[in-house]
């Protein structure tokens, strides 16, 4: 009450009230997305504050900058379990890079700044900062500016101190130049460290093909002819036999991801491992590392350019073309996804911001829309939250209005958030909303099909109207049943100056393709429909 | 190289920091044997010294999650070879009148500390190794023992080498 009691003073602030706290914290780390800056969420003590955890989460594992300001309980009730205390400090412990419980008004302005700090510096995070009620209502003398704190986060961006740093970067150069089949995997480091034309120009020098990771698509164009796809559980079949088969494998800003490696014992194995990463707890965690080169990816990328002589991968690029393999798609009927988003694209003239959900949709965003442009794809990739994409997007519409911003989500996921509606018409935030509609929770489904017998158990579920639904929101909203009709509904939702909402009605049971078996290794793609899957008795 | 690794933590003495940084341990399932904390000569800087089962490479790498928690001050792996690490226990005893003699002769023998004693009870101070402390509890099994109260190790790096903190270089050539 006290913070929203002196926020009309601030007009610089824009506040935008969601429905549920959840979105709030997806709206704001869809907005650090879109910006590279830190998004604000706030919500108030209890419920409010355990509404943001999932947000947080989500953030959290993405290495999104979020502050979140939580009000709690008067200090002299904090531990007396008081009407709406929880211990959101404690609850968000293992989810938050920092937090801070306020004690002093005298500290208040500068735990916001320490916030804003430590979600922005290094491996980015969120923060949350838990304000008392009685320190929310004291009055703190004015200081403007304030002092600049010292850098509070330590294990980042050290590189190993010279001499052992420029033989790290030589020795790495020449396994570059020196190796037969080599590859990078970039991930989410890119687009965090901006190292967009240090990455084109060491592929180029290098004739090296580039494989994006979920979080690092739209860190390379899809385009460009070095550029080979997303690997891992459904990688396209050349991208995983192109790293099974590598010699040299450079890793720029990633994890190492379960679902990126597949098998850790069978990944990978002739390869030798160079880590570009920022957090030097990241090397080595999961992929044994011949070099780590601890920094920022933009830094270390220059580095490396100003290192390798100019050379060609001719042979593995055709090595690797002899991998391709057609993808079965699995539609009925002229409504396909690969459709839909071509024409989402074409629509925008290119210049559109895709934000997905989390399930089939996911996988074929991320496999089939033709980034171009950097930055332009957000999903929620390590903790695959549902609901993620209808409020992130709202905050990536905030972030730019100049471009369209698409909200593409299952059926599932969107009917986790679709309360949000209300607060883009409120605040008018005109984000596009996609629903691939297929009647299931289509990837669980998937793995009921391929893994558990053809047991639909609680996979199907049931939509509303959303034809009907928009039109309650008093916004545009079309079903498109046929490939026909793609085109114009998708021009006409752009075309509306507020919200849109077009429902897609795909094929029910359209699988992704390919797909590695949980626990497999990367060579072991299932490629199309399991022969005769056993049918289990209801 | 397996075996005990220490592990010296210098934290902020704040309890949400020791909450953090043990929090990390648990979510990272660090191989922890012992865990102890105390202040420093440093104002506001306490001591963590974490034992953990496992070799040198995950210990680094428990030090670069450590390093990561705002509180940390910083945190380091002591080589194995130069660790001094001592640890404490207190053990309440019943002797009967007829052993009496015999645990004085124990106590002689392990350099123990009587520390307090009572009509028919004795406390006993141990310092040393982990090896050490558990010789001893067994040499006092055949005692009434009523209590054992032990500390986890700390440690330091032997010689005159200040503890080195901070990242080690990142060269792993040959690390596969």
């Amino acid at each position: 009450m006290p913070f929203y009691h002196a926020l009309p003073e601030y007009p610089e602030l824009r506040h935008v009230l969601v429905r549920h706290e959840q979105a709030a914290a997806h709206a704001a780390d869809g907005y650090a997305r879109a910006t590279g800056r830190a998004g604000v969420c706030v919500a108030t003590s209890g419920p409010g504050a355990t509404n943001l955890v999932t947000g947080l989460a989500t953030a959290h594992m993405d290495s999104t900058p979020v502050v979140a300001i939580t009000g709690q309980v008067p200090r002299a009730m904090l531990g007396r379990d008081a009407f709406q205390e929880t211990d959101i400090i404690g609850i968000t412990q293992p989810i938050t890079k920092h937090s801070i419980l306020v004690e002093q008004v005298d500290d208040l302005a500068d735990a916001i700044r320490e916030a804003l700090q430590v979600a922005t510096e290094g491996r980015p995070g969120p923060v949350l900062v838990d304000i008392p009620k009685d320190v929310q209502q004291a009055k703190a003398v004015g200081r403007s500016g304030g002092q600049a704190v010292g850098s509070k986060t330590k294990g980042r961006a050290r590189l190993a101190a010279p001499p052992d740093r420029l033989t790290a970067l030589a020795y790495a150069a020449g396994l570059l130049v020196e190796a037969q089949r080599p590859l990078i995997m970039a991930g989410h480091g890119v687009i965090l460290s901006g190292a967009y034309d240090e990455l084109r120009q060491l592929a180029e020098r290098t004739g090296m093909p580039v494989i994006t990771t979920l979080l690092g698509i739209s860190g390379f164009p899809e385009s460009h002819p070095l550029h080979l796809g997303m690997p891992g559980m459904h990688g396209e079949v050349h991208v995983n036999r192109a790293i099974q088969q590598a010699d040299l494998i450079l890793g720029v800003g990633l994890r190492f991801d379960d679902r990126v490696t597949g098998n850790l014992a069978a990944f990978a194995r002739g390869a030798k491992v160079i880590h570009i990463e920022l957090d030097p707890s990241e090397i080595g965690k999961n992929v044994a590392t011949e070099i780590g080169l601890v920094g920022d990816a933009r830094e270390i990328l220059r580095e490396l350019l100003a290192r390798v002589t100019p050379r060609g991968c001719e042979a593995w690029h055709e090595e690797i073309e002899s991998f391709r393999r057609e993808r079965q798609e699995s539609f009925r009927g002229d409504l396909s996804p690969a459709g839909i988003l071509a024409a989402i694209d074409e629509a925008a003239g290119g210049r559109c911001t895709i934000v997905s959900d989390v399930g089939q949709h996911q996988m074929w965003v991320a496999k089939l829309y033709p980034y171009q442009r950097p930055n332009t794809h957000l999903t929620s990739g390590g903790l695959g939250t549902m609901g993620f994409a209808v409020p992130a997007a709202m905050g990536a519409a905030l972030a730019r209005p100049d471009e369209p911003v698409w909200a593409i989500s299952g059926d599932g996921g969107f009917q986790m958030n679709m309360q949000e509606i209300a607060t883009m018409v409120q605040e008018g935030i005109p984000v596009k909303m996609a629903v691939f509609n297929n009647g299931y929770l289509g990837m669980v489904r998937q793995w009921q099909q391929f893994f558990h017998g053809r047991r639909y158990s609680a996979t199907p579920i049931w939509s509303p109207d959303y034809v009907k639904l928009a039109e309650a929101y008093g916004i545009f909203g079309r079903r498109v049943e046929r490939g026909d009709q793609v085109d114009e509904a998708v021009r006409e939702a752009i075309a509306q100056p507020g919200p849109a909402l077009v429902e897609f009605l795909i094929e029910q049971e359209a699988n992704v393709f390919p797909m590695i078996p949980p626990g497999a290794s990367l060579s072991e793609p299932i490629e199309g429909e399991p022969a005769a899957p056993r049918l289990v008795p209801a | 190289m397996s075996g005990t690794q220490a592990v010296v933590v210098l934290v902020e003495d704040h309890l949400i920091t020791l909450n953090r940084v043990v929090g990390l341990i648990r979510r990272r399932n660090f191989p922890v044997q012992t865990l102890s904390v105390g202040p420093t000569g440093m104002p506001g800087v306490s001591r963590l010294t974490i034992m953990m089962q496992s070799d040198h490479a995950a210990a680094e790498r428990a030090v670069q999650h450590l390093q990561k928690v705002v509180g940390v001050h910083d945190a380091a792996v002591i080589p194995q070879g130069d660790t001094v690490a001592r640890e404490l226990a207190l053990v309440k005893l019943r002797p009967s009148a007829e052993q009496y003699a015999e645990l004085l002769d124990v106590v002689q023998l392990y350099h123990a500390t009587l520390v307090d004693e009572s009509l028919d009870a004795v406390v006993l101070e141990l310092t040393g190794s982990e090896a050490f402390v558990l010789s001893c509890l067994r040499a006092l099994e055949r005692f009434e023992i009523v209590e054992i109260a032990r500390g986890g190790a700390v440690a330091m790096e032997s010689g005159t080498a200040e503890l080195r903190f901070g990242a080690q270089p990142q060269l792993e050539a040959g690390a596969r």
